[in-house]
């Protein structure tokens, strides 16, 4: 009896997943995973020779396969509860969030962010009020030390001591744990309000504004969350508005024209990309109220895409500059520096990895 | 195409169970050709003729040796087969280390040839070799049926990483074989054991050695946890994939014999190779071994011997000097053993122990090592640390997060918890329990398995290079 069971679980467990794969209808993305899987390859007789047929059926076996997401929660499940590691996929948990191991500290890395700022300041920055700041990545505010993290003194340190001609400004006292997603790695919009009055403090501007909307969107499962799918709550993401935000134009590198939230990207692969519409190369927000003020150009990463609206109330037009996708060498082909407020703002596992800025 | 991978479970393996069970019993030879030809064709398109004219060369010369009842015929037969067969894999698998290493001695520039060593060819080569000398012998008659030899030779679950299964183990099951639900259940036992060995113990073992590889700063202790790690990794590596082709094998009827026998509780280097890679060990015995004389001859024969043996072990390993090291190390080892230690290794057993896990450890480093400068450098960082710590935080993090799988990799190297199993076994009521758990165990563990293989990049088979 045993026997005939085994017999049959295992022939019915193989065949039902080989059957249900043949009939289901292939996905073509993974929310979880925010990528595009794999078809199933287009077989030539050449494909089959050289094997590449064969490595693009094992990818497709792998992303197509029935209940992929729930096996991978399994998988997450039995290393974190079972065999008790640490990590999964280099993502931890620690109450009730998720972080992502950012180790060990590349100093070469920093050396080469360092060089790169001091090269573009020496291009286009003399003469102009310049200020950095450097984002925490959340690992900064983890409580305990049972994680590998960075060795985050030595960073700033580093930072600060060789980035010339540039005024700092100290954000990390600002922020906390909370500040963050629980599942994402980006901070949280509504809770830069202190961030705002620091910069604004230490760059001479002036919010007027500062009464916000809240607007919330719910579930927002970040980045890391598909890494380690595990049953941890989804996030709220929220989104300010005020009359300012509402009114601001934004301009794209290809010249198309939007607003500062793109709400169709609420329910993407990332709902991060409702701030500004996600990466790209070169924007520009101009304030509709206030045409004749300052302006201020910021060299930024994905934080900045939620930063930047809470500040476009004390400026005519904000630019922003995203150095990993347009190389410094092209910037005076499309703007022109003269008499800008400077920030550069990088967030910490950027400058642990800054090959990806460009020369 | 690898065992613990999506498409051999769930797309391959499927269709070949339900078409060989379909077919009636004349048929079923052909499914496991056909299947396995495909099953080598996948991996290695370019090198299923090879294989095929491999499998057609010595199903010739068999015949041809058979045959002759002139012996000096024979005897040429046997000779001019496993020259073939030999200088296939010499062309193969050493011509570029023996090019590297006249380019070095004599400073020429020969260049190497640009081939590719064909998946499976020392463990197939093998199978053949001692297929040909067991018709030379006698030992069993030759196979006048290509379809059935050809499905010996090319058995898909031992075609590429063994255990080297010989001909007369097997040949009875060839023409004739049963086929039950217990048999059945038992391959299937097996071979999720095997799964769960490659998949959740060596897997993650090898990502453990990685991990500690790749650490910013080594400490003394992290260059014993990677030979700990690396050595249980290849055990359950290796270990896996024999009982997966045992598996398979008893679920398509056949009878392979063990590979391993925990090696890991042996209590001398000798016990060791009585417990790993039996069928490799047992190969070299009895085809060269014996024949040279074994220990039946003087002592510097006897040397002789036993160098001869554990060079070539060594060598079949890979082409590379730290295989051919490694089987010297243990040529040494042996025969010390053999000449002064095992008196004294048989009273003093906790020291037989360590003396032997130690030995095994210091092995697989020279195993694993890319070259001598790095073998040296590594068992110095383990015996004498120079410009390093003893321990640092990076080490104990990952100690410590794979802390539960290392122990339970410990405990199965050992026959502990087997031995614990059998006991309560003995018990009536634990035993009906242990009796309705058991296929629910296996078909969680399988669908575990499943959600690793699926969620993971590193799967590496070690003993593919072979």
């Amino acid at each position: 009896m045993k026997n005939k069971f085994i017999t049959f679980s295992f022939i019915i467990i193989l065949s039902f997943f080989l059957i249900t794969n043949i009939i289901s209808k292939d996905k073509e993305i993974s929310f979880l995973e925010r990528r595009t899987l794999s078809r199933f390859p287009y077989i030539t007789i050449n494909s089959i020779l050289k094997r590449d047929v064969f490595e693009k059926l094992e990818n497709y076996s792998l992303d197509q396969f029935p209940l992929r997401d729930s096996f991978r929660k399994l998988k997450v499940f039995t290393e974190f509860e079972i065999l008790k590691k640490s990590d999964s996929n280099n993502i931890f948990i620690e109450n009730e969030k998720i972080f992502k191991i950012n180790y060990p500290l590349n100093k070469k890395s920093l050396e080469d962010f360092v060089n790169k700022l001091n090269s573009l300041y020496e291009k286009y920055l003399k003469e102009m009020n310049v200020y950095y700041s450097i984002i925490p990545d959340k690992n900064y505010y983890l409580l305990t030390d049972d994680y590998l993290t960075l060795d985050y003194d030595y960073l700033f340190d580093y930072i600060k001591s060789n980035l010339n001609n540039m005024e700092y400004i100290d954000i990390s006292n600002y922020l906390n744990i909370d500040s963050y997603y629980n599942t994402d790695i980006h901070w949280r919009q509504d809770k830069l309000i202190p961030i705002i009055e620091v910069l604004s403090k230490n760059m001479n501007f002036k919010i007027n504004n500062m009464n916000y909307t809240k607007n919330n969107y719910y579930p927002f499962y970040g980045s890391y969350y598909g890494y380690a799918p595990i049953n941890i709550k989804a996030d709220t993401l929220t989104y300010l508005n005020n009359s300012t935000i509402n009114a601001a134009i934004v301009k794209n590198y290809d010249n198309s024209i939007s607003s500062i939230y793109n709400l169709d990207k609420l329910g993407s692969i990332d709902s991060y990309d409702v701030f500004l519409s996600g990466a790209t190369p070169f924007i520009e927000i101009t304030n509709t109220n206030y045409k004749s003020g300052k302006e201020l150009i910021i060299f930024r990463d994905s934080f900045g895409s939620s930063l930047a609206p809470l500040l476009i109330d004390g400026y005519s037009k904000i630019t922003l500059i995203d150095l990993r996708y347009i190389s410094p060498s092209l910037l005076d082909t499309i703007i022109k520096f003269n008499n800008q407020d400077i920030l550069i703002l990088y967030n910490t596992l950027i400058i642990n990895n800054s090959s990806i800025i460009k020369n | 195409m690898v065992f613990s991978s999506i498409f051999f479970l769930y797309y391959f393996l499927p269709i070949v169970i339900i078409l060989y069970f379909i077919v009636p019993f004349k048929f079923k030879n052909s499914i496991l050709f056909l299947s396995s030809m495909f099953f080598y064709f996948y991996g290695e398109p370019k090198y299923t003729l090879l294989l095929l004219l491999s499998s057609f060369i010595n199903y010739s010369s068999a015949l041809a040796i058979g045959k002759s009842i002139n012996i000096k015929v024979k005897k040429n037969y046997l000779i001019i087969a496993l020259i073939i067969n030999l200088g296939i894999l010499l062309y193969y698998k050493y011509s570029n280390f023996f090019i590297a290493n006249i380019n070095l001695l004599f400073n020429s520039n020969i260049k190497f040839l640009q081939i590719i060593m064909p998946v499976g060819i020392s463990f197939f080569t093998f199978q053949a070799i001692s297929y040909l000398i067991d018709v030379y012998r006698g030992d069993v008659e030759a196979d006048k049926n290509f379809i059935s030899f050809s499905t010996y030779l090319c058995l898909f679950p031992q075609l590429i990483a063994g255990p080297i299964v010989r001909y007369k183990t097997i040949h009875k099951e060839l023409f004739n074989r049963k086929h039950s639900f217990e048999l059945f259940a038992l391959g299937v036992r097996r071979f999720v054991i095997g799964l769960s060995k490659k998949v959740l113990l060596a897997n993650i073992l090898g990502k453990f050695s990685n991990d500690l590889l790749n650490l910013n700063e080594m400490s003394s202790l992290s260059y014993w946890a990677i030979a700990l790690a690396f050595s249980l990794q290849i055990y359950f590596d290796f270990s896996g994939y024999s009982d997966m082709a045992i598996g398979l094998g008893l679920i398509f009827g056949f009878k392979f014999l063990e590979n391993f026998n925990y090696p890991f509780i042996a209590s001398s280097i000798t016990d060791f190779w009585r417990r790993w890679h039996i069928s490799l060990s047992t190969l070299f015995r009895d085809y060269l071994y014996i024949p040279l004389g074994g220990n039946r001859v003087s002592k510097l024969k006897w040397i002789r011997n036993i160098f001869i043996v554990w060079f070539l072990t060594g060598f079949w390993h890979g082409a590379s000097w730290n295989f051919i090291i490694w089987g010297l190390y243990f040529a040494i080892i042996l025969f010390l053993e053999k000449l002064l230690l095992s008196n004294f290794l048989k009273k003093h057993k906790i020291f037989s122990h360590i003396y032997t896990i130690s030995l095994v450890l210091i092995s697989f480093v020279i195993f694993n090592g890319n070259s001598l400068k790095e073998i040296l450098f590594y068992l110095k960082q383990m015996f004498i640390p120079s410009n390093i710590k003893l321990i640092n935080k990076e080490t104990i993090y990952y100690i410590k997060s794979y802390g539960r799988i290392l122990l339970i990799a410990i405990i199965s190297s050992t026959p502990l918890a087997k031995t614990y199993l059998n006991k309560l076994k003995n018990k009536k009521n634990i035993n009906i329990m242990i009796n309705f758990l058991e296929p629910l165990i296996l078909i969680l563990a399988l669908l575990i398995n499943t959600a690793f293989l699926i969620d993971d990049s590193f799967n590496p088979f070690l003993y593919f290079r072979f």
